[in-house]
């Protein structure tokens, strides 16, 4: 069967100036002063594919690598020329908490251009908004402006969009980061959910009890690389392990 | 390279264009009704000053002058203040742009289709005004859409190249504010074209702004049509500033997510 993600040799690099050189006053008073530039690696030649209805988990220590694989797969980083990356059908991204949302438009004005960007039609929107504002417990706030809105109350907006696409591949990072833990457990019924329906899903945690609970796989990063690909169990001994070398130097 | 098998289709994008041109305008008049009138002081408080000074101190004689003033003033406006909204069409979205993909140059699209918005708004306040000083309406008016369709087309094409270039240099937008003064000047909207000397004219009218504010002018007030050559120099003239902007768009882009 065709995979539904394939990604071969995906590099991204940063390239950092040493001094900010960002206007054209800048350039042209150090137009002949040499600035060396940082290059950070953030992916190292990763190479995996997914199949359709796979529950993929991600894990990685702190900076290592996994949010800008999820930013690349959603298309918003470019990645080193020489990658090759195919995707096949929608995707939903629901990336760093996921608040992709003006301060001064009400919940209604943000849920509708998100909706939208995210690829519904406008009575897909209408029909859907109910639902959206029910599952983030909001509906006593539509008409309000989202700067009013605690950073919880952004996050179940914003998960409650992105759960509403009919996406192929669902990217989740860190959703279960902030809110309560009746929000949590709602969160945790979508993926039984998710998982029953045949979705795909890649789901970036720092949670093993949500890795082992939903994950048919795992995969582990470890400076930008991909340092094990397969099964739960063995995967997150890799991941402990990791993290012991860390703290015994 | 990546391969997307998630192209955005023509109407999805259009529909973006539409959500995003839409909550642009109301933000832009945001808090109250009266939110689009303050817009509309601004031109018309410059035309009342302009007016009194040329006509009424300097006692200049031209026919029609408070009509061509006053369409010339609302016609720059348009072009100025949506192309400084224009440079930061991506830095302003960067919330959506970090989050989900989506083509980028919709979001430039969408700023300038907004703009368009508070432009009807204004003329048909000038069109009110016309009627009221008893301006015979000839079916001239009828071509001058044609060069709002090449105003608008100018305006995209440097709202890409400016939000383009604002990427690596953030002091573009103080630049263009003192290339929009010195262009005000050197585009015939105070002054008639007729107090040019014949030997400058043909330097004005390098301007492609010269050739649109005027054609639209004589179509509306005078009933007369413009030449051809300068309608097809009008023309050239945006599809070549458009295709640079494109250009300059496409090349930074996508290091937009990153680097804003």
């Amino acid at each position: 069967m065709k995979p539904l993600i394939d990604v071969q040799h995906l590099n991204k690099t940063f390239h950092l100036p040493q001094r900010s050189l960002d206007t054209v006053k800048d350039r042209l008073f150090q137009l002949f002063t040499p600035n060396p530039k940082r290059v950070l690696p953030v992916l190292r030649d990763v190479t995996f594919s997914v199949s359709g209805g796979e529950f993929i988990g991600i894990v990685g220590r702190n900076g290592s690598g996994k949010s800008t694989l999820l930013k690349i797969l959603a298309g918003i980083y470019r990645p080193d020329p020489g990658a090759r990356i195919e995707l096949e059908g929608r995707i939903s991204p629901f990336l760093e908490l996921g608040v992709g949302f003006h301060p001064e438009l009400t919940a209604r004005e943000n849920v509708h251009v998100n909706a939208i960007l995210l690829g519904l039609t406008p009575s897909q929107v209408a029909n859907r908004f109910e639902e959206i504002i029910r599952f983030a417990e909001l509906e006593d706030f539509v008409e309000q402006k989202l700067k009013f809105f605690s950073s919880g109350m952004q996050v179940r907006l914003a998960f409650a969009v992105a759960i509403q696409v009919d996406a192929a591949i669902f990217l989740m990072d860190e959703v279960l980061a902030v809110g309560d833990m009746a929000f949590q457990e709602k969160c945790l019924d979508v993926f039984r959910a998710f998982k029953k329906r045949g979705s795909t899903v890649i789901l970036v945690t720092h949670s093993m009890s949500h890795v082992e609970n939903f994950c048919d796989r795992l995969l582990v990063m470890e400076q930008g690389r991909l340092v094990f690909d397969g099964d739960v169990t063995a995967g997150i001994r890799e991941y402990i392990r990791l993290n012991h070398a860390v703290e015994h130097g | 390279m990546a391969l997307y098998k998630t192209d955005f289709s023509l109407r999805q994008s259009l529909e973006i264009i539409r959500v995003l041109a839409v909550t642009d305008f109301k933000l832009r008049y945001y808090g109250s009704y009266l939110g689009y009138l303050w817009s509309l002081l601004k031109p018309l408080a410059l035309f009342s000053v302009l007016y009194i000074v040329f006509s009424v101190f300097m006692r200049w004689d031209v026919a029609n002058y408070q009509l061509y003033l006053l369409l010339g003033i609302i016609l720059w406006n348009f072009f100025a203040e949506s192309t400084s909204v224009g440079v930061t069409a991506l830095a302003a979205r960067s919330h959506l742009i970090k989050k989900v993909y989506f083509p980028r140059i919709v979001a430039v699209i969408a700023t300038a289709v907004s703009a368009l918005l508070g432009l009807l708004l204004n003329l048909l306040v000038f069109f009110v005004f016309a009627f009221l000083s008893g301006l015979p309406l000839s079916s001239t008016v009828f071509l001058a859409p044609f060069f709002l369709v090449l105003l608008f087309f100018l305006i995209l094409g440097i709202s890409l190249l400016l939000s383009g270039l604002y990427i690596p240099f953030r002091d573009i937008n103080q630049i263009w504010e003192v290339l929009l003064q010195l262009l005000f000047w050197l585009t015939p909207i105070v002054y008639p074209l007729s107090f040019v000397p014949e030997q400058y004219r043909f330097w004005l009218f390098l301007n492609p702004m010269t050739g649109i504010i005027q054609y639209i002018r004589i179509l509306t007030i005078d009933g007369t049509f413009p030449s051809l050559m300068g309608t097809l120099y009008v023309f050239c003239a945006v599809v070549c500033i458009f295709l640079a902007g494109l250009f300059v768009f496409s090349r930074f882009e996508s290091v937009a997510p990153e680097q804003l």
